[in-house]
Formats: C-alpha cells, sequence, structure tokens
C-alpha cells in the first residue's frame, strides 16, 4: 500500500520507462510482444526505441504525441490487450503523460537485447538484490547494554519502551555457550572452572577457549551439512544404496570450521577445488586431497545413477537437485521454481537457471554422465602400488614355495600308491597319470578310470598322507598373512571435469529434457548484474585446464568489492538463526517474494560488513555475536517487554530454546561418561532395536555427527528431534513440541540405559557410603543440611521368641538388633552368652538355643490371602536336625523335622488381614550343634478386591533373599548422591522445594520397590533404582531440554 | 478493520524502519504517509493477538454437522472415466482422434487417439448414480455417498495439485494441511490422543511425503501424528515391565514437580507449557492407543465387512477400521494414504486399475457401512479421492494392452459421505469425453470452503498470521461454501 502511494506520488514527476511504464507494459503486452522468442504483429515493445521502430502496422510510438501513438490508442481503445483483462483508466492517463513527455528512460538503452524481458527497477530494487550497505549511523558502543554494532542496531529498530535484559546469570551463560558453540554440556571440572575464574574478562575467555576447542567443528560442521543435504546413502532409488566415502567430505568440514578457512576460501574450494587442485602428478598430494575432498559438497545430493536408474530423467534430477542446494544454501533464492519457466515471483528467469546449469554442466554433463562409482578418487600412491606388487611378488614366491611342496608330496603319495600294484601294471598307471591330460590316450584315460585311487589330485590329498595338507595350510596361511600387510586401497567422492570439456547448454522448454532450444552461456543472475555489463562468466583461461566456470562463480559468489549482497547476506543469516534459534530473514533459502522479509536488514549488512572486514573469519562473527549484549541476555520474560514484544522479536530477552537432536543424545552420553570424543572417520554403523526402531551401534558412543545418515533409515531418536530425514537439503529445522518425543524420552531404551549409567557415576563419584567428606564447595544451607526421611519398613523383620506348643503362635517376638557380614543377630558376637548361636543370613542362619529359634518374620502389608512355596535344608549327619514351622496369629499352618536332607515347606491359602505377622520358626531339636541350615521362601500375596464387586488384583510376590538384601541396603548416601545427580546433570543443588518433592518421592519408590522387588532391574538395588529414576527424570526436564 | 488494517499495525514499527534504511525517494515518501496515519490514530503501535497454541475444544462459527472426517486421499489421479464418470461418446469415438486441446504431462508418448474405458457402467442404489464394475462395494454404499464429478484443479501435476488440496495454494510447500485448520480451528475432543492422525502405508511415504501432513508455519501442535503401518503402531507407547505402572507415574509426578519449579523463572513460557503438556499427552497415550489400536475384540462379521478376512484388501481394511476406532475415540482428522500414487495409471490401465480397486474398494464402503450402523456416519465426514484425474485420451507405449491415461487436473470425480453431507446425489459435469469440467466447477478451495462449513465454521474467519497477512485455508482465493451437496 505505502509502495503503490509512492508511485502516486513520484508521477507528479514525468514517468520514466523503466520504472513505471515497463510494470504495466509487463503486466499487458510483454506475453505476446517481448517475452517470446518471436513477437505478434513483429511487434516488440521491451525497449522505447524498439517502439518506435514498430512492428508490421507501423511505428508504436511516437514520442511527445500521444494521439499519434499506435501503442496508446490500441490501449486507450480497449482494442488491446484481447480478452477480459483491461488497462485501468489511471495506467492508461500514465502512459499518455509519459508519452506526452517525450516518452523519457532513466538511462540510455542497451545497445543489444537478448531473449526475455528486461528486468524493471522495482526488481532490482528488492532488499535481497540491493548492494551491502554500511549503517547510516556511526556505531556508539555505551559500553554497557550497546556492546557492538548488533546491540546499536537492534536497539535502534525496539519499540518505544523496549530494552535489552540483563545478562544471563553466568552459570546460564556458561551452558548456553558451551552447548552453541561445541555442542556438549560443560563437564562438573569445566563449570567449576568457568563458574569460579576470577578474572573480569572470564566471557571473553570462555568463548574463546571454546572457539578453540575441537568440538567447535564438530558443532558447526553439523548446521553445514544440514544446508548441503549430507547423506551417507545415495537415494533417489529404493535401494538406497549407501556412499561409503561422504564422510571424507564431512571431516572435510569439520577440519576446515577448525582451523577458521575464511568463508570465500571454503566456498571457493568446495565449488571448484579439483580446478583449483589441478592434475595427478604423481600421487595426490595433501593439499590436492583437501581441494578434491571439498567437492564433496557438490555430490550431496540424491544420485540413484548407480543403484538402478541410469535415465536421463535420474541424471537430471541430480542436477536439478545441486541447483537446488547452490540456490538456497549459497543465493538464498528458490532458483528451482525457474526450472520450467521465469520465476513467477522473484526475478529469477529460466534462462538464469540455465546459466547456472551451464557453470555445473562441464563436471555434471547429463550425456557424458559418471555414476557415483565412477566419481570416486582413489588415494593410493605409488609406493603403496609399488609396495602392494612387492607384497604380491612375496606372496607369489611363497604360493610357489607351496606348489613345489605340494608336487612332492603328491609324487610321494603316487608313489605309496603305486607300490600297491604289480608291474608293468605299475609303470603303466605312472605313466598314464603323468601324461598331460588332454594327451592321455584312450587307453590311458580308461587305465586310470579303472584305478580311481591312482588319481591323486591336490583336493584329495590330504587322503593319503594328511601331514602334508596339515603343512600346506600353514604355507596358505603364511600366503594370506602377508597378502594381509598389502595397503588399503580408499577412496574419496569428488567432482571434477575431464580437461577442455565445454558441452554445449540448453534451455529446455518447459524443464522438459525432449524440448531443448536456444544454447545458453555460462552466467550470472541477471538481477545481480546491470544490464550494461556482461553476465556471463569466462571460460578459456589458458592457463586451466578445466572451464574455469566453477571457480569464476565460486569467485563471483565470494567477491568482496562489492560483495555479492545474496551470498553474504544468507550466509550470515544462517549463522544467526543457529545462534539464536531464529533467522533476521525467517526463510533462508529463500529471501524473495514468497520467503520471510528481513526482520532486521541493517543487522544483516552490518554483519556482512563486518565479517568481510575480518577477512571473512567464522570465529570472528562467531565471537562478535557471542559478545553482544543480545546474545548474553536473560531469557527470562518481563511484564514490560512481554507486552509490548510477547513474541520477542525485537531481542528484547534472549529465546528459550530447545536443545537440538544431536546435542540431546551428545549430552546424555557425555553425563553417563560414555561418550568417545574421538574426531573424524567412518560413520557409526545403524542397527535396529528390539521393536523394529533405527538406532546407532551401542558400542560406539561418538558423537551424533558422526551417524550413518542414511536417507531411508533415520536414527529414531535424532528424528524424534527433528533432524532432518535428508531429502534435498535442510534449510532450517523446526523445533516441535510432540507427545512421542515424551513417549522416546520416557520409554526408550537408550535413554533408561544411560540414566542408569549416569546413576552409576554419580554414585561412584560421590562415594558409596556416608562415610567420605561432602563436598568441600558450599551447598545452600537447605541442600548441605538435608537428610532425607529414613527408609520405609520393610515387610521384613529378623529376630527371635517363643513358639508356644499349644497354640502354634509365636510369643515375645524380638527382633535382632545387629547386622554384621551379611548377618543378622542379637548381641555384639556370634556367639552370644544368651541366645547361643542363632543368627539369620539372606537365604538360612543358624537356629540358637533350645529357647531361642530363628524366626524370620513377614508382615502382610495388606490384606488378603497367602501362599507360600520354599526349600529348607539341613546339611550335617551330626547332631539332631531341626524343625522349621510356620506361623500366623490363626496358629501353625506347617512344621517340617529335617536332618542331612531337603523338604518343601508349602503352606496354602493363609487368609491375612494387613498387619499380620506370618512367621518362619527354624528350632534346634534338642541341641543347636551342627544347625547351619538354608530356608529361601516365596510368599505370594493374592490382596483382597478393596471395593467389593471390584476385579481382583494382582498378586504381590516376597522372595525371602531378595527382601533380607534389601534390608541390608545403606540408605545413608542417597540424598547425597542426589544432590550430586543434581549438580552433574542441572550444574546446580536442587531448590528447597525441589528437596521437599524428594523427601516424599524416594520413600515412596523405596517402599514400592521394597514391596515389588521384581522391579528391580539385575544388578540394581532399591537405591540405585531410585537414583536412576532420578536421572532419568532429570534428563526429562524442560531444564535439561532447554537452553535458558 | 480488516485484517490488511489489523497487520499493518502489527508490523509497523519494523516497516518504519526498513523504509528510514532505504532512505531513497519512494520509500521517503511513503515513511511519510505512514507517520501521518500513525498521527491520525494517536496510538504506539502495539502487536497483538497471538494466535493460539493449544488443543481445548473451541466453539464454532454456527451450529456443525461434522464432528470428525475420515480422508482416503487416493494419490496418482483415479481415473474418473473408468470408475465414476461414464462417458458414452469416449466409447462410441474410442480409436478416434480428440479434437480439443489437451496438455500432455509425458509429451514422448502423448497421442490424442481417445480411448474409451474397457469397463461396464450400471446405475447403483435407489439413486441410480452410474458406477463402474470396479467398484461393486462402492455400489453398495452410493445412497449415502455424494459424487462430485465436476473437480477441477487446473493444474495437471501431481504435486501442485495435492498441495492444492491439502494447503489451499496449487503447488506451494509450507502451508498448513486441511488436518492443521480443522484441528486449529476446534480443538481435540479426546484428551489422549492427538487430534490429527495419519494413517501410513507400509509401502513408505506417499508422493510428496510428510508435506502431505505438514503443519506449515502453524505450531507442530497441529502437525499430523503419523501411525507405524505395522505393530509397534506407536513407537515407545509402553515402558519396560519394571517401570509401567506406578513405578513410571511416581516419575512422572516427580518430573512434573521439577518443571513446575522451573516455571517459576519462565512463567507463561507456551513452549514449556507445552512440553509439559506432552508428558501428560504421552502418559494418557500409553493407555488410550494401546486400546484403540487393539482390534482383536472385534467380531468376524465387522472385520469382514472391512475385507480384512481377505488378503488383498485386509491391509487397507485394518486402517480403515483403525481409522473409526479412532473417530469413536474423540481423534478429529484422520487421514489415509497409500504408498507413493497406485492410481498413477500412465501404463497398462486395464490390469493395473482393478488391482488397486480390489485393495480398496470393499474396506471404503465397508467403512462407510459401518459409521452408519453405528449412527457414526452423522457426525463423520469421509472424504474419497485423489488430487486429479485422468485424460480421455490413450497414453502410447505401443501396444493397446499397455496403454495407459496422463494426467488430467481439468475436471475429475471425488466423493463425500456423512457429516452432513446429502446421499444418493451426483453433482457436477464434465464433458462429453471426461476432459474438464464444464458445469458447476468445484475446486479444492471449494472443497476445503464446505468441509469447514459441515464443521461449522466459516473458511475466511479461521486464519493465522504469516507473513505480515493473516492466512486461511484458502488463502483469499475465489472459493464457495458448496451448498448443493449440503444435506
Amino acid at each position: 500500500m505505502a509502495i503503490a502511494a509512492g508511485c502516486a506520488i513520484s508521477s507528479a514527476e514525468e514517468p520514466k520507462f523503466e520504472s513505471q511504464i515497463r510494470p504495466i507494459l509487463r503486466e499487458y503486452c510483454l506475453d505476446c510482444h517481448g517475452a517470446t522468442e518471436t513477437h505478434e504483429g513483429s511487434l516488440d515493445l521491451r525497449l522505447v526505441r524498439l517502439m518506435v521502430q514498430g512492428g508490421d502496422s507501423g511505428p508504436a510510438l511516437v514520442a511527445g504525441n500521444p494521439d499519434a501513438s499506435l501503442i496508446l490508442q490500441r490501449i486507450e481503445s480497449d482494442d488491446m490487450p484481447p480478452g477480459t483483462l483491461k488497462v485501468s483508466e489511471e495506467k492508461k492517463k500514465l502512459l499518455r503523460a509519459w508519452i506526452e513527455s517525450g516518452a523519457p528512460t532513466n538511462r540510455p538503452e542497451p545497445e543489444t537485447i537478448g531473449p526475455g524481458i528486461p528486468l524493471t527497477d522495482a526488481e532490482r530494487a528488492y532488499w535481497a538484490y540491493r548492494p551491502v550497505a554500511k549503517p547510516s549511523t556511526e556505531i556508539q558502543i555505551d559500553g554497557d547494554r550497546i556492546r557492538n554494532g548488533i546491540d546499536q542496531v537492534l536497539a535502534q529498530a525496539m519499540p518505544q519502551g523496549l530494552r535489552f535484559s540483563p545478562d544471563a546469570p553466568r552459570e546460564a551463560l556458561v551452558r548456553r555457550v558451551f552447548l552453541d558453540l561445541i555442542g556438549l554440556p560443560p563437564s562438573d571440572e569445566q563449570f567449576q572452572h568457568w563458574m569460579q575464574l576470577a578474572e573480569s574478562n572470564w566471557y571473553e575467555q570462555l568463548v574463546d577457549s571454546l572457539l578453540q576447542s575441537p568440538h567447535y567443528g564438530e558443532r558447526w560442521a553439523r548446521h553445514w551439512l544440514d544446508a548441503v543435504g549430507y547423506a551417507d546413502s545415495d537415494g533417489a532409488t529404493l535401494a538406497d544404496a549407501e556412499r561409503p566415502w561422504a564422510w571424507r567430505y564431512r571431516d572435510y568440514v569439520i577440519a576446515s570450521l577448525n582451523q577458521d578457512k575464511p568463508i570465500d576460501r571454503f566456498i571457493l574450494e568446495q565449488l571448484a577445488g579439483d580446478e583449483l587442485a589441478g592434475p595427478k602428478q604423481g600421487d595426490w598430494t595433501p593439499t590436492q586431497i583437501e581441494l578434491l575432498t571439498a567437492t564433496g559438497f557438490l555430490r550431496m545430493t540424491a544420485d540413484g545413477t548407480a543403484s538402478g536408474d541410469n535415465s536421463q530423467e535420474a541424471r537430471n534430477k541430480t542436477i536439478a537437485d545441486t541447483l537446488q542446494v547452490i540456490g538456497s544454501t549459497l543465493l538464498g533464492s528458490s532458483l528451482n521454481c525457474a526450472q520450467c519457466h521465469d520465476h513467477r515471483y522473484d526475478p529469477l528467469s529460466h534462462e538464469d537457471y540455465f546459466a547456472l546449469r551451464a557453470v555445473l554442466a562441464p563436471a555434471l554433463d547429463p550425456v557424458a554422465w559418471k555414476t557415483p562409482s565412477e566419481r570416486l578418487v582413489s588415494l593410493i600412491t605409488q609406493a603403496e602400488v609399488e609396495l602392494s606388487s612387492k607384497i604380491e611378488m612375496e606372496a607369489q614366491a611363497i604360493s610357489a614355495q607351496r606348489a613345489t611342496k605340494e608336487a612332492e608330496f603328491i609324487k610321494n603319495a603316487l608313489d605309496k600308491e603305486l607300490m600297491k600294484f604289480e608291474e608293468p601294471l605299475r609303470t603303466m598307471l605312472r605313466s598314464a597319470y603323468e601324461s598331460p591330460v588332454d594327451k592321455r590316450t584312450e587307453e590311458q584315460k580308461m587305465l586310470l578310470d579303472k584305478h580311481p585311487s591312482v588319481n591323486i589330485s591336490p583336493g584329495v590329498l590330504y587322503q593319503y598322507l594328511p601331514e602334508a595338507a596339515e603343512e600346506l595350510k600353514k604355507f596358505d596361511a603364511t600366503i594370506a598373512e602377508t597378502r594381509a600387510k598389502k595397503p588399503a586401497e580408499t577412496f574419496l567422492q569428488a567432482l571434477s571435469e575431464p580437461p577442455g570439456h565445454l558441452p554445449v547448454t540448453k534451455l529446455l522448454h518447459r524443464g522438459d529434457l525432449n524440448q531443448p532450444t536456444r544454447e545458453i552461456s555460462p552466467g550470472k543472475l541477471s538481477v545481480l548484474v546491470d544490464e550494461t555489463s556482461n553476465k556471463h562468466f569466462n571460460d578459456d583461461d589458458p592457463s586451466l585446464p578445466t572451464s574455469g566456470r566453477r571457480l569464476a562463480f565460486a569467485k563471483w559468489l565470494t567477491q568482496t568489492d562489492p560483495p555479492n549482497p545474496l551470498f553474504v547476506r544468507a550466509m550470515v543469516n544462517r549463522v544467526w538463526m543457529h545462534h539464536f534459534g531464529k533467522a533476521i530473514v525467517a526463510t533462508p533459502g529463500d529471501f524473495g517474494k514468497l520467503g520471510s522479509p528481513p526482520t532486521h536488514p541493517q543487522l544483516l549488512d552490518w554483519l556482512a560488513l563486518d565479517w568481510i572486514e575480518h577477512g571473512w573469519s567464522f570465529k570472528h562473527l562467531h565471537r562478535r555475536i557471542l559478545l553482544s549484549t543480545a546474545y548474553r541476555q536473560s531469557s527470562n520474560r518481563n511484564p514490560t517487554g512481554g507486552s509490548i514484544d510477547p513474541d520477542n522479536r525485537f531481542y528484547g530477552r534472549r529465546d528459550l530454546q530447545r536443545i537440538d537432536a544431536e546435542v540431546l543424545r551428545d549430552s546424555v552420553l557425555a553425563l553417563s561418561g560414555e561418550l568417545k570424543p574421538e574426531l573424524f572417520g567412518a560413520p557409526i554403523p545403524l542397527q535396529e532395536d528390539e521393536a523394529g526402531q533405527v538406532r546407532l551401534d551401542p558400542a560406539q558412543p561418538r558423537r551424533s555427527l558422526y551417524a550413518k545418515w542414511r536417507r531411508t533409515q533415520p536414527v529414531a531418536l535424532l528424528q524424534a528431534f527433528d533432524a532432518p530425514v535428508m531429502g534435498v537439503l535442510c534449510e532450517s529445522r523446526p523445533s516441535s513440541t510432540v507427545a512421542p518425543q515424551s513417549l522416546m524420552m520416557m520409554n526408550n531404551e537408550f535413554l533408561l540405559e544411560q540414566s542408569e549409567k549416569i546413576a552409576k557415576r554419580v554414585i561412584s563419584q560421590s562415594g558409596a557410603s556416608n562415610t567420605g567428606a561432602s563436598n568441600s564447595e558450599s551447598a545452600p544451607q537447605a541442600a548441605s543440611g538435608w537428610q532425607l526421611p529414613t527408609a520405609p519398613a520393610s515387610p521384613w523383620r529378623y529376630g527371635t521368641g517363643t513358639l508356644h506348643k499349644e497354640t502354634g503362635k509365636v510369643e515375645g517376638f524380638s527382633a535382632f538388633s545387629q547386622q554384621t557380614q551379611g548377618r543378622s543377630h542379637p548381641g555384639v558376637q556370634v556367639p552370644d552368652a544368651t541366645t547361643g548361636w542363632v543368627f539369620l543370613t539372606e537365604s538360612g542362619g543358624h537356629p540358637g538355643n533350645p529357647a531361642y529359634p530363628a524366626i524370620r518374620r513377614w508382615i502382610a502389608p495388606e490384606s488378603g490371602t497367602v501362599e507360600i512355596s520354599g526349600s529348607l535344608s539341613h546339611g550335617s549327619q551330626n547332631g539332631d536336625g531341626v524343625i522349621g514351622s510356620v506361623s500366623s496369629k490363626l496358629g501353625q499352618a506347617g512344621s517340617w523335622r529335617i536332618q542331612a536332607g531337603s523338604v518343601s515347606t508349602a503352606v496354602a491359602n493363609l487368609a491375612v488381614e494387613a498387619g499380620d505377622a506370618i512367621d518362619l520358626v527354624l528350632e534346634c531339636g534338642q541341641q543347636e550343634t551342627s544347625d547351619s541350615f538354608t530356608w529361601t521362601v516365596k510368599i505370594t500375596l493374592n490382596p483382597m478386591a478393596s471395593q467389593p464387586g471390584e476385579p481382583a488384583r494382582n498378586s504381590i510376590v516376597f522372595e525371602s533373599a531378595i527382601g533380607f538384601r534389601l534390608q541390608q541396603e545403606d540408605t545413608s548416601a542417597l540424598g547425597r548422591q542426589i544432590i550430586a545427580a543434581w549438580k552433574h546433570i542441572l550444574h546446580r543443588f536442587p531448590a528447597d522445594q525441589e528437596l521437599a518433592v524428594l523427601s516424599r518421592f524416594v520413600p515412596a519408590q523405596l517402599e514400592l520397590l521394597y514391596r515389588e522387588p521384581q522391579r528391580l532391574s539385575s544388578g540394581s538395588t532399591p537405591t540405585s533404582q531410585v537414583l536412576t529414576n532420578i536421572c532419568h527424570m532429570l534428563l526429562n526436564s524442560n531444564e535439561f531440554l532447554y537452553v535458558d | 478493520m480488516t485484517d490488511s488494517m489489523h497487520d499493518d499495525e502489527l508490523w509497523m514499527p519494523q516497516r518504519r524502519r526498513w523504509l528510514q534504511q532505504i532512505g531513497m525517494g519512494i520509500g521517503a515518501i511513503a515513511l511519510e504517509l505512514m507517520l501521518a496515519q500513525e498521527a491520525a490514530r494517536g496510538q504506539p503501535p502495539v502487536i497483538k493477538d497471538k494466535p493460539h497454541r493449544d488443543l481445548h475444544p473451541r466453539a464454532t462459527h454456527f451450529e456443525p454437522k461434522a464432528k470428525a472426517m475420515i480422508s482416503l486421499f487416493q494419490h496418482g489421479g483415479p481415473s474418473h472415466m473408468d470408475l465414476t464418470d461414464p462417458k458414452p461418446e469416449l466409447t462410441k469415438f474410442h480409436g478416434t482422434e480428440y479434437q480439443g486441446d489437451v496438455g500432455f504431462s509425458f509429451v514422448n508418448q502423448a497421442s490424442k487417439k481417445l480411448l474409451g474405458s474397457p469397463f461396464a457402467f450400471a446405475p447403483r442404489g435407489n439413486c441410480g448414480t452410474e458406477l463402474s464394475e470396479l467398484l461393486p462395494h462402492t455400489s453398495g454404499v452410493i445412497d449415502d455417498i455424494c459424487l462430485i464429478r465436476s473437480m477441477h484443479t487446473g493444474n495437471n501435476g501431481h504435486e501442485v495439485s495435492i498441495r492444492y488440496f491439502h494447503g489451499g495454494i496449487p503447488g506451494i510447500l509450507g502451508r498448513p494441511t486441511l488436518g492443521s485448520w480443522l484441528t486449529y480451528a476446534l480443538g481435540s475432543e479426546s484428551q489422549d490422543l492427538p487430534a490429527y492422525m495419519v494413517l501410513s502405508d507400509p509401502g513408505g511415504h506417499p508422493v510428496d511425503g510428510v508435506t502431505n501432513w505438514s503443519n506449515g508455519f502453524m505450531p507442530a501442535l497441529f502437525q499430523g501424528t503419523v501411525l507405524r503401518p505395522k505393530e509397534p503402531r506407536i513407537f515407545n507407547l509402553q515402558p519396560p515391565p519394571h517401570l509401567a505402572g506406578q513405578m513410571q507415574q511416581q516419575n512422572l509426578e516427580l518430573l512434573h514437580e521439577i518443571n513446575r519449579q522451573h516455571t517459576v523463572h519462565h512463567p507463561d513460557e507456551p513452549e514449556l507449557n507445552a512440553r509439559m503438556a506432552t508428558y501428560e499427552l504421552a502418559a494418557r497415550m500409553q493407555l488410550a492407543a494401546t486400546d484403540a489400536l487393539d482390534i482383536s475384540k472385534e467380531t468376524q462379521a465387522t472385520l469382514n465387512l472391512y475385507g480384512i478376512d481377505d488378503p488383498e484388501s485386509r491391509e487397507y481394511g485394518t486402517r480403515c477400521l483403525l481409522a473409526r476406532r479412532l473417530i469413536e475415540r474423540g481423534v478429529r482428522f484422520v487421514q489415509l494414504f497409500h504408498s507413493g500414487q497406485p492410481w498413477d495409471h500412465h501404463d497398462s490401465i486395464q490390469k493395473n486399475l482393478p488391482a488397486i480397486c480390489r485393495k480398496t474398494d470393499k474396506p471404503v464402503a465397508g467403512l462407510v457401512a459401518d459409521l452408519k450402523q453405528r449412527g457414526l456416519l452423522d457426525s463423520t465426514l469421509v472424504h474419497w479421492g485423489g488430487e486429479i484425474g485422468r485424460l480421455p485420451v490413450t497414453q502410447d507405449h505401443g501396444s493397446p494392452d499397455r496403454a495407459g491415461r496422463d494426467h488430467n487436473g481439468q475436471g475429475f470425480s471425488i466423493w463425500l459421505s456423512g457429516g452432513g453431507i446429502k446421499g444418493g446425489m451426483a453433482f457436477g459435469k464434465t464433458d462429453e469425453f471426461g476432459h474438464k469440467a464444464v458445469e458447476q466447477l468445484v475446486t479444492p478451495n471449494d472443497f476445503q470452503a464446505t468441509v469447514m462449513h459441515l464443521f461449522g465454521l466459516d473458511h475466511t474467519k479461521v486464519s493465522f498470521p504469516y507473513n505480515n497477512t493473516q492466512q486461511s485455508i484458502t488463502s483469499s482465493r475465489p472459493a464457495r461454501v458448496v451448498r448443493e451437496l449440503l444435506a
């Protein structure tokens, strides 16, 4: 609306052809009189002088004389354009005024005009194509909130009343910068270090130190790999064949970022590394290898031509996809829309598309096509080839020895075998055998047929001379060993073009391969070249054996004087997006009309120029952004900012960001201590878990970046958290919040296993018992003084008492007070002066003197019926055996006397009410010597329905041995371990409210585990299980999943 | 105040600065105008009116007929002149040259030889709508179906028309789909299942992949949740036994408390609240989804109705039955897809068309019949159709038995049933050869407007801010509620 109003007002001056008239003609006339290669009525309205020249009906325009101008007559009379759409009165007036004023143009018209419609000024003036410009106001650093140009540009754009939030607290900044720059959380030591560093420039030091970390390259390589469509498979066909050497390109990206390769060089290498590398002379040099590896960029898109579909269409698709990546990532343009016709909304013509296609044509030639396997470059060196042939010669020498030996063995075997025959048959057989197979006479053949045992061949030699076979096997092993020493041949995938190969690129009508039209030269996007300049790339540099087209294209992209506005803005926008979770142009792959407008166009330009000024250094750009207030501010919402700008479009606070899929997995592995930090190498293989879900091989806990990114087998965990399933490329990742993610976090085996490992790590680092001194660092009052409430009561008791002979009930039960060495007993020592030898263990024990039986008591947690199974054994022939009894408030339910043997102690259907005791009483006979026993019992409680008519509830099983083990559990360290888990995962102490919640959670869960010990996974104890669950929930917490 | 004015206001500060930065003639003048407008309004610009990001049930604009929708999308372009739109003239002139203009996608195999349908048509049901012999089961429920024979996308390409149907603009990516709009406008009736579910094919994604159920520029909450085509239909739905039940419940209570503590520092952060809600939904899904996906208690008669007893239709029938079970449990929008585009019969149509009909005809008809017998059809809208139809002329592969038909977005058929749609009617016409829709044209935008209307919604009023404008599914394109179809 505003723009239209502007037009109307400036038309008070005289209208100009390029800015006001051509758009009208474009809308109504040029489809027939300009756009096509031949023009209706031979009339071409694209230039004023062509209008004056006119067509079949004579001149169309007489400057200064509207009434004599045929074009105006035809339009004013609505004779033209044909059809229902007519030119509005307003526009007719504009046309008349223009002709009246002498039909002026803004500038001299070009001498020649190629096919197609010239661009209008309005199209060229669109923000994305305008030259990158310095901000109009000087940057004024105020040393407080305006720390650099970023802050100034943002602050200027803020609505009234909005301002930056205060800097985030130090702990939040430490985690923020770690996750942003290296994608890994700080270790406990690193966290402490950065929290305690006293220098005032600790933040700058933190940023610099992480930019120097080799993990920086890994984290930021992944962003780039999204943008280039990295995949470890060829895609395009159902086979989705593996791309076994793609990872070298991934490693190239990591290494380039780590060495802070300037972006101009980085892009030059990726687009034209082969042209820079030059031909192979002798071995590939390390530099050449690096340059060739870089061209993997142009080999990332799906390509099924080696895996089943090598049709013209398939080749064409691969080229089109490559152009789409170039358009989206390097030019921020939806170039692919111009494959079939001029872009409908942006000034990107059909011809522009093919001009860029011509840039790739020498290397990606659909006629002289090479499949992915044919494009592999072998890295074997001359020395390796020589070494191989030397080794092969050694192997052959051994082989020859073996052959000699074998012949010798066969001869021996034959001699021996022939001894079984009498002469002259013996000599005849020998002579037949020794004749070459094809020279044998019929007679000889018959002879050998008749005596098959003489036909000794290498394959059957072992039947004659077993020891010979053994000796020959030793030769085979030596030969294999020798050959194994040959250097393995490895490859890289690269794009290169044959010298002097300049295929003709033709414009394809409607993008149809079967409709090639005119020839197109390699060239730049027209909208970035002014009408009078040459838009074509030269491809005849005699110093280059290759066409030089890609090199020229790359140089055009990365030129600095003036910078290519699309390229530099696209790059800066991308870097900003990864730091802030939102881009300045929300559609990083499309700066055109269908994309989003920039929220802060001036910021884009300021960053771009600052970047170029600092030598295109990525690390400079990161540092610039990270040191700004905009980056460092707090993510907390505040009421003022919230009412002015609730969606934070103006950066009045930092946005909370969910961590990326890779950061999630890598952080979990880092916390468990499993993460293998080695850089580079072949990808981590994929597996399917029991449910059929794709996961990474757990034996290779490396960073997710090194996953095998197969197009048809996305890793479930990564995919759930928005890692791309690679089609062509991933412009930007969504950040979704859906229930399947929660199910993944709650139930997936990876999270469960890692939680257990984190818990183990916390236990081993914080000490398993309560004796170790607590962490020296100062904990808040509440956390340091926090005592977990005592663990809940186990249903099991251990003690002694009297089994009443008549009632069969236990009287005077007295619990043992001592626990030592897996035994529960009454006195300080066993035996005890009063009670004698009485004690109980996990599986049995020993009775005391006749007055003090060993009693294992179980107290029913709920009402119901009980079934008891068990086995009582007594080992010794000496003494007089033992008596085991089961007793409840109903009296004795069973009794078994046993000596040197074993007996089943089953009791069925015993009714209990909650709180009732069932006693397993073990008495000695007359005397207590030699009365060690084992008595393991399983009590199955079938709880009563809590309401009449309700369905029966599941039975609960109590095993005496597990119950004893649980009782032995030392829970004294659990409180400290929980605090350590909080520190380890969230880098802070639990808050008071959290401690209060834990004080309820822990006893409740321990009780559940005591009651249902089958819930313990193998190798875990109730306290370790509780800690595992707590770690698991901390990994699920928003605090972990989001970056402040 | 119109939407566009509102939007001006929304973006005023930014645009003003942008114009300042350009600092050029046009911009300067426009800036003056804008400043004058601001002064006239006499208030500082304020950004307001955020779209909601939850699935609470919401009021409709007027009384709805439909509460849920099952869309049986038939990728590839079912051949209407062989299935739903009899053309005696085409049969009569079979083998002769077609006189009209035809746009071809496969120019290399293009011919203008008319191809009469090899399949017999007959009037069906009480209404007498003619269907071909390939659809015997659909014929059985024709009295509950409203057949639209005058669909028109104007584009022959697959993706262009697919995106038109789902997102409202031909060919444009990145827009929310019909299911997103419906769940955005209406929320969810189910507290424990996603509102928008997609039942995918064991063979893989349909053409255009995940775009078919994309939330576009809306929050992911409004994206279709995909059920796997085989067990386990939802991964990670259940914890291992030792965690199941009480222990996981205790854990999630602890998690909730930790998260609640965290929100003290981040109050009113919609994303954090949404994340907490997904845990609650996940816990409820564990119970609800397990139940919804268990068809073991369905009777044999029901299974047979859907063709689950027949190997050819078993898989699609199972998904149709699951669709009913999800709708019964309050899911708003269920969409079934095929792998690839099984209706794209460029080649050997006489052989290949019957095969896909055998896979789908019985399940589809069974679904309509089953919904009706359970009293669900009145409130459930069923949609069957592809994105385009096919041409009346031959796509030539050298021999008659390999003849096929190329794409046709100028005229084709889809059908609707239930949810306030008039049954037993056929609407609209294509020309005598079935090439172009000629009477009562229905575009995908008309289809969307009509679907929204059945749900009690004015399609122009359900809007979402994006790219400086209030977007709607029909995106200010011409769209009419086709009232002739309403019961």
